[in-house]
Parts: structure tokens; C-alpha cells; sequence
């Protein structure tokens, strides 16, 4: 009769949990980009003269809240607010990376008078 | 940083033939865009990875169409400074605008 001992299962318990905290999670990501956009411009109406502070800001916040997850990763957050009036937009990347470690996660924001479109890559160190 | 620096300076010129080749003196269309910015980034990462330097790459592009819609960008980046960089072409024509922004971060390895 086969019986685990109670010092292995600790061991492969300590083992999920340390690869499940150093990897990128998308959902995890996309949470705090939402609260980030959010903050910085939910409901606000596209204006000129701020838009500037805007992309400034989701972008820092987002960055400051990913590095505080404390993972080994290195992080590019790209920030894109377009004002809504016809006009079409794309967008595109490609990355040249680790596959097994490196992830990406693009948030796509819109009220009623612009869009937001917010991309994170990230980089295991 | 400088190596780096360096080396992105030099992608500029290769980016921004990329561009040219791809889309110059061709007017916005919307059922081809799509087609352009994909085209726009393999081609420029397959230049940049062509000089095989010790980098992770990152191209990204956005195209829009001229009509006087506000349009801005922002990036921030947590990394080495020491060792990393970003460098970005903006192109225009007569109907669309095209900003192409490249992000490399040095192998550890």
C-alpha cells in the first residue's frame, strides 16, 4: 500500500504555487488595466487638452500596480485613446520572445466619445 | 543602453522602408488594414531578428485613417535601462497616419 508522507505533499503544494505566482497571467493583467482606464478616465468625455495626462496616467498606474505583483518580469504598457468620429483604427504586434514564458494582453476600453486601447507585454527576466 | 540606443537608431531606417514598401502611395482602406498592420510587423521584426542581436523584440503598429479624430499614445516600460530601449517611426500620407513603435529588452542569457 502506497502512502504519501505528509513532508512530500507540502513539497508539491510549495512547488504549483511558486509557478503559478512567476507566470503572466492574462486575466490577472486585464483586471488591473480595467481598474486603471477606469480610474483615469472613466467617465470623462474626449477633450484636447487632457488627453496628454490621460495616457500618461493609465499607463503609470497600470505599470505601478503590475510591478507591485512582485514577479520576475520585465513589463511595456502601451497606451492608445482615440476620440470617436468615423474614423477607423488598427492596430498591430508581433514579438519576437520566449513563448513557454512571455505573455501579452491587450484591454480594448470605449465610452461615448473615444476609445482606449491599453496593450501589456510582459518579459520573464 | 547606448549599444542598444544605437542599434534601434539604425532599425528606424529599415522600419521605416518597411512602411513605405507596404503602404506608400496607397489610400486608407478599410478591408486591407487589417492585412497592412500584420504585413508592417512581420516584416520589421523579421529585419530586426535578421541582425542577431541578443534582444527580445516587440513591434507594434497603429493605423488610422485621416479624419480629423484626436489620437493620441503613450508607452512606460519597467525594465533595465541600463540595457533596454524603444524607439518609434511615425509615417503619414494623405489619408492615413502610421505609427510603428519597437521595444527591445536584452537577452539575460
Amino acid at each position: 500500500r502506497y502512502c504519501c508522507s505528509p513532508a512530500t505533499i507540502t513539497v508539491l503544494h510549495a512547488f504549483v504555487f511558486v509557478s503559478c505566482q512567476t507566470a503572466f497571467v492574462v486575466d490577472e493583467v486585464s483586471t488591473i488595466i480595467k481598474e486603471s482606464v477606469e480610474g483615469a478616465i472613466g467617465g470623462n468625455a474626449y477633450q484636447h487638452s487632457r488627453v496628454n495626462q490621460w495616457t500618461t496616467n493609465v499607463v503609470e498606474q497600470s505599470l505601478s500596480q503590475l510591478s507591485k505583483l512582485g514577479k520576475p518580469f520585465k513589463y511595456i504598457v502601451t497606451c492608445v485613446i482615440m476620440q470617436k468620429n468615423g474614423a477607423g483604427l488598427q492596430t498591430a504586434s508581433s514579438c519576437f520572445w520566449d513563448n513557454t514564458t512571455d505573455g501579452s494582453c491587450t484591454v480594448r476600453w470605449e465610452n461615448k466619445s473615444m476609445y482606449c486601447i491599453v496593450s501589456v507585454f510582459g518579459l520573464a527576466i | 543602453m547606448l549599444d542598444c540606443v544605437v542599434f534601434l537608431a539604425d532599425c528606424l531606417v529599415s522600419v521605416s522602408q518597411c512602411i513605405e514598401v507596404i503602404i506608400g502611395g496607397l489610400d486608407y482602406n478599410q478591408n486591407k488594414v487589417n492585412q497592412w498592420t500584420a504585413s508592417i510587423v512581420e516584416h520589421s521584426l523579421t529585419q530586426l531578428v535578421k541582425q542577431g542581436r541578443p534582444f527580445k523584440f516587440i513591434v507594434n503598429c497603429a493605423i488610422m485613417q485621416k479624419s480629423g479624430a484626436g489620437l493620441h499614445t503613450a508607452n512606460s516600460c519597467y525594465w533595465d535601462t541600463a540595457t533596454d530601449g524603444s524607439c518609434t517611426v511615425r509615417w503619414e500620407n494623405r489619408t492615413m497616419y502610421c505609427v510603428v513603435s519597437v521595444f527591445a529588452v536584452a537577452l539575460t542569457c
